[in-house]
């Protein structure tokens, strides 16, 4: 079965096609050649026959048959390439170096004037062998009734050309035999080539995304599809992974409220039951869980989203605008308990951003700092561009602030410190911001706040730093 | 009033339906958009409740159908997906509001008001007023009974969307959507906090409180 399959690759094919082609172009050129030569040189013969006819043909007409015959013992004595014969009226052979004539008159073909044939010259040599060489000659019948001969062995043309031939198909079989050889290697090599890439793709068609072609970095066309396989599944793989991580983190953030919420309607039914509460109670009691379930899910679900689609629907937005609304929104709340809320925003800061999730995210940012602020402390949210161009939103508190090898941890779901428990929260407020923030081709930077005021601090400044908008779409 | 509700969703139609009768409408249920279509043209309706996804005809194709044969009635908008562009989509085809499944159905109810009263009180009006609270548009000016109120905008705008809805809960989403015209969850009691420095304004020094809490949805303005 081993020819069949490689009859099938494409390498070995394409140079069995080629292969032919040549053949059959070499065989054109050389058939070519080959009559080319052939009548070339029966051409030349024939002249020189047909000169030596005209010689013979002109003594005999001016100085008649026995000078004719003289001369012909002559030629015949001194050797030539020509062959004689002279027979008289009777058919009888009068002199010449032929034993009989070659041909019948009659069965010579007619051609311009004189009676051409070709025939095949026998002789015997001396060791006995018979030789059978190609000749052409003429037929005249001479005025007197005596008819002369005159022809010339072309059997040399002929062994020359059968050389040629020879040589010929010599030369076409050790090109078959090379470009045969040439194909097989080539189509062996592509198909080693191709059998790394074909199981590159098997694998990954059993589900193993961690396979990469090899790549020889010899820049040719199957060496760029390897690589360009391997990136292909390096992209196929990050967005599996972060699919899968996806997936197992909203199956993982869903478990703790889910927990939650099934033990705090444990405890109501065993109230409930003990006449502690009512059912009406008990259901407010489940309800409220259902709504902070759901918000949960809503937030893991927009962070997903949004690490994977980033910002929907972008529009070009100033985003001091939201820093005064915020402000605006959020101020009451923060001088209820007590903390000095203020706000200090630049003009004119343009960035290209979903609305409603900036403000979910600022909302959060000042949600915190309220939140984690003691009473008698302040808040500030400021809004300024960077001297790098960039869009800077920060929030600083005086609050407790978070210990410097905790800040990387805080904007990871629902991570919340050991001394932020007494206060409600999903722990999942910093990683919308971050989520945000990337969604937009942005960071989030948490730093320590202004130090020590009065009992409190150092407090906690986050930044939200975000890309301007590009200036063609302001 | 009436109300149409088009939702293919049984449970979720049936619970809706018993909610809003309870609350004293009159409610026709639609099992998809093109019975829902069927129903609108009827007429008679005063608010149309229209479930995003539908088989047949969906929510969408629904209120585009219903806008381009010129019925003007008051669409509200329900949606699994609190989608930026789900909301946008909806508003673009006709609706009037938009609500988030799932939703608490004193929001439901809130919101069906809000619109059917919208549609009650069309034309320019310069002057609210709501009992003795009397609010001057073009001045903008604040009085209860002869006394000036002084509002900062923000109370004021606040105080105009009460007054315009006077009588009718309103809820904190609402009210952040409508005065401040934001989409997002603001995490804590912000909105109380407005209300509450309004509520010391109009009502305080007065006998009786015209700002009042509803339990479970919101605020209510009473006369």
């Amino acid at each position: 079965m081993r020819l069949p399959s490689l009859l099938r690759r494409t390498p070995f094919r394409l140079t069995l096609l080629f292969l032919a082609l040549f053949v059959a172009a070499a065989g054109a050129i050389l058939a070519y050649v080959y009559f080319a030569s052939a009548s070339e040189a029966q051409g030349r013969a024939r002249a020189d026959v047909e000169t030596e006819l005209g010689a013979l043909t002109a003594i005999h007409r001016t100085r008649g048959i026995d000078a004719l015959n003289q001369a012909l013992v002559e030629r015949t004595i001194r050797g030539g390439p020509y062959l004689y014969l002279l027979t008289g009226p009777d058919g009888k052979i009068v002199t010449g170096n032929l034993s009989a004539m070659p041909f019948d008159l009659k069965e010579a073909r007619r051609e311009d004037s004189g009676e051409w044939n070709t025939f095949r010259l026998t002789s015997t040599d001396p060791d006995g062998r018979v030789e059978a060489r190609r000749s052409i000659g003429v037929i005249m019948p001479l005025a007197g009734g005596d008819t002369l001969f005159v022809g010339e062995d072309i059997g040399g043309i002929e062994e020359y050309l059968s050389r040629l031939t020879q040589a010929l198909w010599g030369a076409m079989g050790l090109v078959m035999l090379l470009g045969l050889a040439g194909g097989l290697y080539i189509s062996r090599r592509v198909e080693r080539s191709m059998a790394g890439l074909n199981q590159v793709v098997q694998a990954v068609q059993e589900g193993d995304l961690k396979v990469r072609a090899p790549v020889r970095h010899t820049g040719d066309e199957l060496d760029e599809l390897g690589q360009g396989l391997n990136t292909m599944l390096d992209r196929l793989e990050a967005s599996m992974s972060s699919i899968r991580h996806a997936g197992d983190a909203i199956a993982h953030d869903l478990r703790s409220p889910l927990t939650r919420m099934r033990a705090k309607l444990e405890v109501a039914l065993i109230d409930a039951e003990a006449g502690k509460i009512d059912g009406v109670d008990a259901l407010g009691i489940a309800l409220d869980e259902a709504d902070h379930l759901l918000k949960t899910f809503n937030t893991v679900l927009a962070i997903a989203r949004l690490q994977a689609g980033g910002a929907p629907d972008p529009k070009v937005m100033d985003a001091a605008d939201l820093a005064a609304d915020m402000a605006e929104l959020y101020e009451p709340a923060a001088e209820d308990k007590d903390i000095d809320f203020s706000a200090e925003v630049e003009k004119g800061l343009m960035i290209e951003g979903n609305q409603p999730f900036l403000a979910q995210a600022l909302a959060n940012l000042i949600d915190n700092a309220i939140k984690y602020t003691p009473a008698g402390g302040a808040v500030k949210l400021r809004a300024r561009r960077r001297s790098s161009g960039e869009i800077e939103y920060s929030v600083t508190d005086t609050g407790p602030g978070v210990p410097e090898e905790d800040r990387e941890r805080v904007v990871q779901r629902f991570v919340r410190l050991d001394n932020s428990r007494t206060e409600p929260g999903s722990g999942l407020g910093l990683s919308l911001v971050t989520a945000v923030a990337e969604a937009h081709g942005g960071r989030v930077v948490l730093d320590e706040g202004p130090g020590a005021y009065g009992d409190f601090g150092p407090g906690l400044r986050v930044a939200l730093v975000l890309p301007p908008a590009s200036a063609g779409m302001i | 009033m009436r109300i149409l509700v088009v939702e293919d969703d049984a449970e979720a139609a049936t619970a809706m339906v018993r909610g809003l009768s309870e609350a004293g409408h009159d409610v026709t249920h639609a099992v998809d958009g093109a019975f829902g279509l069927l129903e609108a043209q009827k007429g008679g309706y005063d608010v149309y409740v229209v479930d995003r996804m539908m088989p047949r005809l969906d929510g969408v194709g629904m209120v585009e159908t219903v806008r381009k044969g010129g019925d003007q009635t008051p669409v509200l908008f329900l949606s699994a997906l609190g989608e930026v562009e789900d909301r946008v989509t909806g508003l673009k085809a006709g609706a009037d509001d938009y609500l988030v499944k799932p939703y608490a159905f004193a929001e439901l109810i809130a919101r069906v008001e809000a619109l059917a009263r919208r549609r009650e009180t069309g034309g320019v009006q310069t002057v609210l007023k709501v009992g003795d609270l009397e609010m001057n548009l073009i001045g903008r000016t604040v009085h209860r009974g002869t006394t000036e109120i002084d509002l900062q905008p923000r109370e004021f705008q606040l105080l105009e969307f009460l007054m315009r809805h006077a009588g009718q809960s309103v809820t904190r989403t609402m009210l952040l959507e409508k005065v401040w015209e934001y989409h997002f969850d603001p995490q804590t009691n912000v909105i109380d906090v407005h209300i509450s420095r309004l509520r010391s304004k109009i009502d305080k020094g007065f006998d009786r409180a015209m700002l009042q809490t509803v339990r479970g949805a919101g605020y209510r303005l009473e006369a």
